[in-house]
């Protein structure tokens, strides 16, 4: 087996891990902002334990292919950030695995959980144009659409991209569902639409989506990390950086709505991330 | 003379005037059964000979000297057919677009040169090859369709419809114009079999006879015939120009005069901003009319001819023009998809968007984005049929075609549902052939920066409305019970075909690449100076591997159906509707709220009309368009 094949799929295994640990690490530090003493760190891997051990019921039987379908997606594209893939492909795969999820959500005939879908749905339009164009400004700095290009890069992404880099952290708030996004589901009580796209989806399939969220958790941050690939620790630093900012955003906003959403995105930060490719064109 | 009787003559026969004489037959004999008879054995014989030319491979006709001439007095005479329907049904537009032809014909038949060649009126090259394969199979599969549909269809057709019998004649002639068209290499010719579709396509988007209908049907006939007019003056100015009257001499010298008025009449005909709106009008037709306009012919017609064109018009200031005329037709139309609730609309806006992103890549002008081009039309072809062909049988099942009237359909048309949600899949999931096209795309649009942006938009835009409607549509129950929909086996026999077609052609998207559409794109392209950068992107496409993800997505089915017969009756639950669930047969949608009363839940899908209105954003992005267009002729003077 190949270094890169055997990179992939350490990704695969060791990608959940550490996803687990930055949502356990989530629910405590937001827990001692707000002043509460908050669950212990490995709690999401109690939960996803516990979920596992639990009978199988479902709202409806389709409904199990979703759960693998959004869980195997979001391990491919994690194999793929990690064996530098086609980062356009990549992209694909990604939506791929969210839409999977939200037609989930879409074939149950629960209200709370198709709300939940239609605003999965508009979240995923307003980042979607966000990530391709982040493609492009790696393309466009490196000549290639492989994202081996970025590890083999001398020069870190952060200089070339730093607009695009700003525009990436809203897509994270938006991914990790953190206020002012928080709309198709959400980690705390305060929400209208009960638990949004996850509502309807209990046991073993819940666990599937916890874990490919903790997936999702580790895919994003390593991306992050992706835009100062050269040093290891400032890659480190710069995830580390993006987590705090989300985690400090969410608890400073409230909540706002999907069409406030979709045009802040449409306009200022697409506005911000074109910016910068433009200006890559020009330099 | 001799070589008019040869094999290769006759292929060309069967293709082109096999159809003619079957739909003839069709509309001949008087009994339903006979007739369905006669269609399936069109079926089998266009089907046939589709595949007799691949098997044969490319060849030139020789010509003879009276081919010429009879295609001069074909043209005449349909647009005498065109000056006649202008005058009588008053469409005076249509009247003055056939006057100007006839003018010019006229004054090109006294100012020409008498020294007309010999030369070979008919070429079958990769690329008509390619359309001939799609013209016959996509198309064959819908007239199959159409044999159940259209027997349905007589049940609840308004009184004023037209003949099942004129239907057929119409329908299966169509695919018999439009392999003509893709194959002649003469102008002449070529305007014979544009003029044919246009003629066709009027007279099956008016065959219910509803107003509505008619005014499509007019709709459609005046933007074509102004196209055609296009096209007549793109032909003369050519000759003017000393061309001598065959594309391939047009595309080896090329004049950008003539060059732009042949682009518009395919914008028109493509249905490309700001002239989409007969394409939208079209779908008031029968389904089978729709799903043949739409997929493999007609609007095809119009993306071929950019295709056929693309190398002439390679590296010059139109190339840029045509790429962003595309794109924009493509993000705009993807963003009113959006705020439509009728399903055919969606579909039309959808065919339209897809149009302008082949046309987008035709104007990219690098092998690749060519490449990519082809892709999009091939896979349009297969998953936009099957689409359109499973929106009519829904609608004849559940007597609607809005979005939100598809909810639940699942478990009263099992099959029909299962192969339109993979229809709709395979038009924005990877691996399929749509996906692989629009990547493509992207990657191939990296050098032309607004063309990119507008692409990043459009793609996003896609996402949206197709999300909505898959998830519309497979929604269930609880406790399903499944009835296999009884619906004729035409229909059912169709829609298997065409989904097997979406499944095999989509794993094999990779494959297809390599081995026809890229080299077709290379070797079209092959006067065109290369960058490195773009055989950087060519060479980094094809060393794309699909296989993992056909790996994951086997292993989710084999995974998915083993849990799915492994739960029990009594895992199966009541969704959570806040309250108490009042159970009604599978109906799980209504709960107790309060003082006891049945309340109905409902959810509707967002349409975001006040951004993506039909109306306000057609008006501006039409404007915007047109600004497009008329900078393409601005642009003349600069090639």
């Amino acid at each position: 087996m190949s270094t890169r094949m055997t990179l992939g799929l350490a990704a695969v295994v060791l990608a959940p891990i550490v996803g687990g640990l930055i949502r356990g690490l989530d629910r405590v530090l937001t827990a001692r902002l707000q002043g509460r003493q908050g669950p212990p760190l490995l709690q999401p891997f109690f939960d996803i334990i516990k979920l596992f051990q639990k009978e199988p019921v479902v709202v409806n039987r389709t409904q199990v292919f979703y759960a693998y379908l959004h869980l195997a997606l979001i391990a491919l594209a994690t194999f793929m950030l990690a064996t530098g893939g086609d980062a356009l492909m990549l992209l694909f795969i990604l939506a791929f695995s969210t839409l999977a999820l939200v037609i989930g959500a879409m074939s149950v005939r629960s209200p709370f959980s198709r709300i939940g879908a239609q605003r999965e749905i508009v979240m995923m339009v307003a980042y979607e144009p966000i990530l391709i164009l982040m493609v492009i400004g790696f393309y466009l700095a490196n000549g290639s659409f492989r994202l081996q290009s970025v590890y083999e890069a001398s020069r870190p992404m952060l200089l070339s991209l730093p607009l695009v880099f700003i525009a990436y952290l809203s897509v994270v708030m938006i991914k990790f569902q953190k206020s002012p996004f928080d709309l198709a589901t959400s980690h705390h009580a305060h929400q209208e639409i009960v638990k949004g796209v996850t509502l309807e989806f209990a046991g073993p399939y819940l666990g599937m989506i916890e874990l490919a969220h903790c997936y999702e958790a580790a895919f994003f941050l390593g991306l992050a990390g992706l835009f100062w690939a050269t040093n290891a620790w400032m890659a480190a630093l710069l995830a580390a950086g993006v987590f705090a900012v989300t985690l400090l955003l969410d608890n400073l906003c409230a909540r706002l709505t999907t069409h406030w959403m979709f045009r802040f995105m449409w306009t200022v930060v697409f506005g911000l991330a074109l910016t910068n490719i433009i200006w890559l064109y020009w330099r | 003379m001799s070589s008019i009787v040869s094999s290769e003559a006759i292929l060309l026969l069967l293709l082109i005037a096999g159809p003619m004489i079957f739909g003839a037959a069709a509309w001949g004999v008087r009994t339903e059964s006979a007739r369905r008879g006669v269609v399936l054995a069109a079926v089998g014989c266009v089907v046939a000979s589709g595949l007799a030319l691949a098997l044969r491979g490319p060849f030139v006709l020789a010509g003879a000297r009276w081919l010429e001439p009879l295609g001069g007095i074909l043209e005449a005479a349909l647009v005498g057919v065109f000056f006649a329907l202008g005058v009588c049904r008053r469409m005076w537009l249509v009247a003055a677009a056939a006057g100007v032809q006839a003018g010019l014909l006229v004054w090109e038949h006294f100012g020409a040169d008498p020294a007309s060649s010999v030369a070979p009126p008919f070429i079958v090259d990769p690329l008509s090859l390619l359309l001939v394969l799609i013209i016959t199979l996509v198309g064959s599969v819908i007239l199959l369709h159409g044999i159940g549909y259209m027997g349905r269809h007589a049940e609840h057709a308004p009184p004023t419809a037209a003949q099942n019998g004129r239907f057929f004649l119409v329908l299966i002639g169509f695919l018999g114009l439009m392999n003509g068209l893709v194959l002649a290499d003469s102008l002449r010719w070529f305007a014979v079999f544009w003029e044919g579709t246009t003629l066709c396509s009027y007279f099956l988007i008016g065959h219910d006879g509803t107003e509505e209908a008619k005014a499509s049907a007019r709709r459609a006939l005046t933007l074509n015939a102004l196209g055609g007019a296009m096209l007549s003056l793109g032909m003369v100015w050519d000759h003017r120009q000393g061309g001598t009257g065959l594309i391939s001499n047009l595309i080896a010298n090329p004049a950008s005069t003539p060059l732009v008025f042949l682009l518009t009449a395919a914008f028109v005909k493509s249905a490309q901003m700001p002239f989409q709106s007969w394409l939208l009008g079209a779908m008031v037709a029968p389904t089978p009319v729709s799903a043949l306009l739409h997929s493999s012919t007609m609007v095809k017609a119009g993306s071929y001819l950019v295709l056929r064109l693309a190398p002439a018009f390679a590296s010059t200031p139109l190339a840029l023009v045509i790429a962003l005329a595309g794109a924009f037709t493509f993000a705009a139309t993807s963003a009113m998809a959006i705020s439509q609730s009728n399903a055919k609309k969606v579909l039309a806006y959808s065919t339209i968007a897809n149009l302008g992103l082949i046309v987008a890549c035709s104007g990219i002008n690098t092998p690749l984005a060519y490449a990519a081009a082809l892709v999009v039309l091939v896979y349009h072809a297969i998953s936009k049929a099957l689409l359109f062909l499973c929106v009519g049988t829904i609608e004849q099942q559940i007597g609607s075609r809005h979005i939100d009237a598809m909810g639940g359909i699942f478990f009263k048309l099992p099959l029909t549902t299962t192969i339109a949600a993979l229809g709709m899949i395979s038009m924005m999931a990877p691996p399929f052939g749509m996906l692989v096209g629009k990547w493509m795309a992207i990657v191939s649009a990296g050098q032309t920066p607004l063309v990119l942006v507008l692409l990043v938009i459009g793609s996003a835009l896609t996402i949206f409305f197709w999300g909505k409607w898959l998830g519309r549509i497979v929604t269930t129950a609880y406790h399903e019970k499944y009835h296999l929909e009884k619906i004729p086996r035409t229909m059912s026999a169709a829609l298997v075909v065409l989904g097997a077609m979406v499944l095999v052609a989509g794993a094999g998207v990779m494959t297809v690449y390599r081995a026809w559409l890229r080299p077709l794109a290379i070797s079209t392209l092959s006067h065109v100076y290369l960058q490195p950068d773009s055989l950087g992107l060519l060479q980094s496409v094809d060393s794309f591997m699909g296989w993992p993800i056909m790996v994951t997505l086997l292993v989710v089915v084999l995974a998915g159906l083993a849990s799915f017969f492994g739960l029990r009756r009594t895992q199966v639950r009541l969704p959570y509707l806040c309250g108490e669930n009042v159970v009604v047969g599978t109906r799980t949608f209504e709960f107790r709220s309060v003082m006891d009363q049945r309340t109905t839940a409902q959810v509707t899908s967002y349409y975001f009309t006040h951004l993506f209105g039909e109306e306000t954003m057609t008006r501006w992005a039409n404007l915007v368009a047109l600004l497009i267009l008329l900078s393409l002729f601005a642009r003349v003077s600069l090639a």
